[in-house]
């Protein structure tokens, strides 16, 4: 059955749009196939620009390596116009998405001049000759900005329609997606998901047989285990709504993932640095054992930051990101529908009454799917396609630095807008008080998720994720 | 009849996302994830569009008296 929002103009006028109408608004209004249509958008004009002889290098302006702050100075001075005209560009796609999401566009620009000021500052740090010795990686010092900001002084209401997290991490995917073949997601595609599907079971399990002896309710303690075991606070969303959870199980669920994730961002980087663990492994790692996209691409861009920084830290910087990706997109974030069919079937067959009936049928798989991971894969399609009609020299010398790079530069803007937008939309105070038993259950399945993808990603799948990228 | 057309029933992203804290931060009320699950102010609970309960007021009523 077709949806019409009881608060929409149809609704209140008792009018009933086409079933095409209302599915070109669905398409609209959904921020997954919107983030698609922009990342595509790019790479469809960067590949046309690069096709007829140009590149869009001149847009995708970034900030290079510096040691004084004269040196800034001078880049600023060189290329002022280049980052208005990107700042001008991003605000464009961005606004246009904001606007279809009915948050504004105008409201939308206003809040997302500061992002781009600061994440500017923010990517100019980290590009300092000493940033590595300080560890002021981007991700981190973006996150962490953000959150002393929001934690200590608010941030004003206004700044809400330009932190947009999901958003700017999900047209990151997409551009993401132009930088790896299709042959390399084909080749490591069916590993992520064995070790993907073997993590997210035990930890699911973990978390939901503890959770229930601790007495707690079978729908909060799947709320938690999806949590915990899939997508982080997508996957409690989409299985609370599956399965019908109590609004306060799912705040209890949010939190519980919000703080968690936020701990790993620093943990995880921090502890694979420790054990000197090449990127790919650590990239595999931190896909396993991070609950939200977001999180865990802060977390693995920080780790490839590492390579070529830090002493012992071996492999390509792009290799954490790329390892993370194939893990957590498509071993874990793809089969969220599933888990939410199956898991809806489980709470109206076996499970106590509510007082309301779910009618989820298999339609619930493609309805929950994440849309941009179509994007992603239609994105890598797409560039695989256009290289193919080079040979390797020429690729190497001429598509990469022409296309690729470029769309490697936005895709590292639109990561580091999301990762100060974690930071400042993460109010400690505003989280809900979890009490102790879902704090337990769900630290028990974060405790095995984090041993069992150390395991999986060093000892059973080593060799394969070093090898990635190389 | 389905909890889509129900007064009781919100599945606005906007109200989805002020209903939990947190959730803008790591995800996203417009996501597709969310499909059309929303908040049932009748049961306290976050529910599937599709599901009914026997406790349904229809939405175009309500507006229609109002």
């Amino acid at each position: 059955m077709q949806i019409v929002e009881p608060s929409s103009p149809h609704a209140a006028q008792g009018v009933r749009p086409s079933p095409i109408g209302v599915r070109r608004a669905a398409l609209l209004r959904n921020e997954d196939w919107l983030s698609s249509f922009l990342g595509l958008a790019l790479i469809l004009v960067a590949a046309s620009v690069f096709a007829a002889g140009g590149s869009i290098k001149w847009l995708a302006v970034a900030p290079q390596k510096w040691s004084h702050a004269s040196d800034v100075l001078q880049q600023l001075r060189l290329n002022g116009v280049r980052y208005a005209a990107l700042f001008a560009v991003w605000a464009l796609l961005l606004g246009a998405a904001a606007a279809a999401l009915g948050l504004g566009a105008v409201k939308f620009w206003r809040a997302f001049a500061p992002v781009f000021l600061v994440t500017a500052a923010i990517y100019f740090l980290g590009l300092w000759d000493q940033a590595a010795h300080y560890n002021l990686e981007p991700p981190l010092v973006a996150l962490a900005l953000g959150l002393l900001f929001s934690n200590s002084f608010g941030v004003p209401r206004w700044l809400d329609p330009g932190l947009r997290v999901e958003l700017y991490i999900k047209v990151g995917i997409v551009l993401l997606g132009a930088s790896l073949p299709l042959t390399l997601l084909a080749w490591a595609g069916p590993v992520a998901i064995l070790q993907a599907a073997i993590v997210s079971l035990i930890t699911f399990g973990v978390i939901y047989a503890v959770a229930t002896r601790l007495g707690l309710d079978r729908r909060l303690a799947a709320t938690l285990g999806t949590g915990g075991a899939v997508c982080g606070v997508s996957g409690a969303i989409a299985i609370g709504g599956a399965v019908g959870a109590k609004k306060q199980d799912i705040s209890v669920a949010i939190s519980l993932v919000v703080v968690w994730a936020i701990v790993m961002i620093f943990v995880l980087p921090l502890a694979a640095r420790a054990l000197g663990l090449s990127t790919g492994v650590a990239g595999a790692w931190i896909g396993t054992s991070e609950f939200a996209d977001a999180a865990g691409l802060a977390a693995a861009q920080t780790y490839g930051g590492y390579a070529g920084n830090v002493a012992g830290i071996s492999g390509h910087p792009d290799a954490a990101v790329t390892a993370f990706t194939l893990m957590k997109v498509i071993g874990r974030d793809m089969w969220i529908g599933v888990w939410a069919f199956v898991l809806s079937l489980i709470a109206a067959t076996r499970w106590e009454r509510t007082g309301i009936e779910s009618r989820s049928g298999a339609g619930e798989i493609w309805k929950r799917f994440p849309k941009f991971v179509v994007g992603f894969l239609l994105a890598s399609l797409l560039v695989t396609w256009f290289a193919s009609g080079y040979a390797y020299g020429e690729y190497k010398t001429s598509v990469l630095p022409g296309l690729v790079a470029p769309l490697q530069a936005l895709r590292t803007w639109a990561f580091t807008f999301a990762f100060l937008s974690i930071g400042l939309t993460t109010r400690v105070r505003e989280l809900v008080a979890v009490g102790a038993r879902p704090f337990l259950a769900f630290t028990a399945g974060a405790a095995v998720n984090v041993l069992l993808g150390l395991f999986l990603s060093t000892r059973v799948f080593g060799a394969f994720w070093s090898g990635l990228g190389q | 009849m389905s909890c889509s057309t129900c007064a009781h029933f919100d599945p606005h992203p906007a109200a989805v996302e002020a209903a939990f804290p947190g959730l803008s931060s790591l995800s996203s009320a417009y996501a597709a994830v969310k499909a059309a699950d929303g908040l049932c102010s009748r049961h306290e609970r976050y529910v599937a569009a599709s599901s009914d309960c026997t406790m349904y007021s229809s939405a175009s009523t309500c507006t229609r008296q109002s």
